[in-house]
């Protein structure tokens, strides 16, 4: 089969979004979107749709997507997909290297991106073109429900700036998608401090998106600048559930590693499914 | 008899429960992203509510969370169809106050139980 790989950039928002969804029909966790919604990921992850990519037969029959998001000197794979019936055809190979073409040409030094755990076909390829497994991360959700437990420590709530200004201070690796980039290409960013009376401070940013009938929080990070992680994060948990009670809360991301981990499980998250953080210099 | 709302996205399974529901005489409706289904459950008040979790706009469970929280439709029993692993749509179905699940692929059986034990009288 000939393959035709053809800029993203050539098709509208709503061809991108059919073909993407198609390709996820059959994924352990489809996720699928509307054009409203793969419009607003394009911006708020960067992605580059000029070097992102539409794989299709040369009788015009799609094959699949990939698309290449662009910050500084480092690339990030994401929304890869091919269609089930056109899988193992070398769809997705062709994909990867359309985009690794393009980061080339931009200078680009390295290259992210996150597979779903136990997809394997999908790590297997990403093994084969050269990408070594960073991190593990965990994708957790909270439902609303009432707080009891009692709440504790002088809380200053962080608007817009005051939030990303912080961000910018988190000393350990973020994920793409939790970057101070993402943050600050999105409207609906903000954050709490808090500081307990036994000296532990920390903060928590996070994204209160508003849908047209109830707003979600979503792309929560947490640091403790000073005593027991899983005591700040719990406050600063129970601070932000207090406050927006009818939020349902959409955790992506959280290292496995995360000091806070056990905070997040006090307060009811729990996981969904884990992804693998992946990586590949361009030098190789 | 009863009005059953099925809210998904992927039309090959809309059909095939549409046959399914229709077979034993219940009313059918479906919607195929997140405000529809909502705009759907106001407007019709079903008796049964089957959700997909993968959903276009808004996921199933933020819709679960909308439901729920409108005096007018959190009474209405909710059953997850999804395809993910049952673990984690347990824990889904505990967390969000949901009345029961079925992990795809399912059948005509299991689903026309989990129907009747959710509806009771009113399946008959």
């Amino acid at each position: 089969m000939t393959i035709e790989l053809i800029p993203a950039e050539r098709f509208s928002m709503q061809e991108l979004t059919e073909l993407y969804n198609q390709t996820r029909v059959d994924y352990l966790v489809p996720m699928p979107m509307n054009a409203d919604r793969l419009a607003e990921y394009v911006h708020d992850f960067d992605i580059d749709l000029a070097h992102s990519c539409v794989a299709r037969t040369t009788d015009g029959q799609p094959l699949g997507l990939s698309m290449l998001g662009v910050r500084r000197e480092k690339a990030w794979i994401t929304r890869l997909g091919v269609l089930p019936a056109s899988r193992r055809t070398g769809a997705g190979s062709a994909l990867m290297d359309f985009m690794f073409a393009g980061a080339t040409s931009l200078g680009l030094k390295e290259t992210d991106l996150e597979v779903i755990k136990n997809n394997t076909p999908a790590y297997n390829l990403f093994l084969s073109k050269g990408f070594t497994e960073t991190s593990e991360y965990l994708v957790m959700r909270r439902a609303p429900h009432p707080i009891t437990n009692p709440l504790q420590g002088i809380v200053s709530w962080l608007k817009f700036d005051e939030a990303l200004a912080i961000l910018q201070s988190y000393p350990h690796h973020i994920t793409w998608i939790n970057a101070y980039e993402s943050m600050r290409n999105s409207p609906d960013f903000e954050g709490l401090r808090i500081e307990l009376p036994n000296g532990g401070a920390g903060w928590l940013v996070y994204r209160n998106t508003k849908y047209t009938l109830r707003s979600t929080l979503s792309h929560l990070i947490i640091h403790t600048e000073h005593g027991n992680p899983q005591e700040v994060g719990a406050q600063l948990l129970l601070n932000l559930h207090n406050h927006y009670p009818h939020h349902d809360t959409y955790a992506e991301n959280i290292f496995q590693g995360d000091p806070h981990l056990s905070a997040f499980k006090i307060l009811g998250y729990f996981a969904n499914f884990s992804r693998i953080e992946m990586r590949r210099p361009f030098t190789v | 008899m009863a009005k059953i709302l099925y809210i998904e996205d992927i039309q090959d399974n809309i059909t095939l429960v549409e046959k399914i529901v229709t077979s034993r005489g219940h009313e059918f409706l479906y919607a195929k992203n997140a405000e529809q289904g909502l705009e759907l459950a106001f407007n019709s008040t079903p008796d049964l509510i089957l959700l997909d979790l993968g959903l276009p706009d808004a996921d199933g469970q933020t819709l679960s969370v909308w439901l729920r929280g409108n005096p007018a439709l959190e009474n209405i029993p909710i059953i997850v169809l999804t395809a993910w692993p049952e673990e984690v749509v347990q824990h889904t179905v505990e967390a969000y106050n949901l009345n029961g699940y079925l992990c795809k692929p399912f059948n005509m059986r299991d689903l026309l139980q989990i129907i009747d034990k959710t509806l009771g009288a009113k399946a008959l």
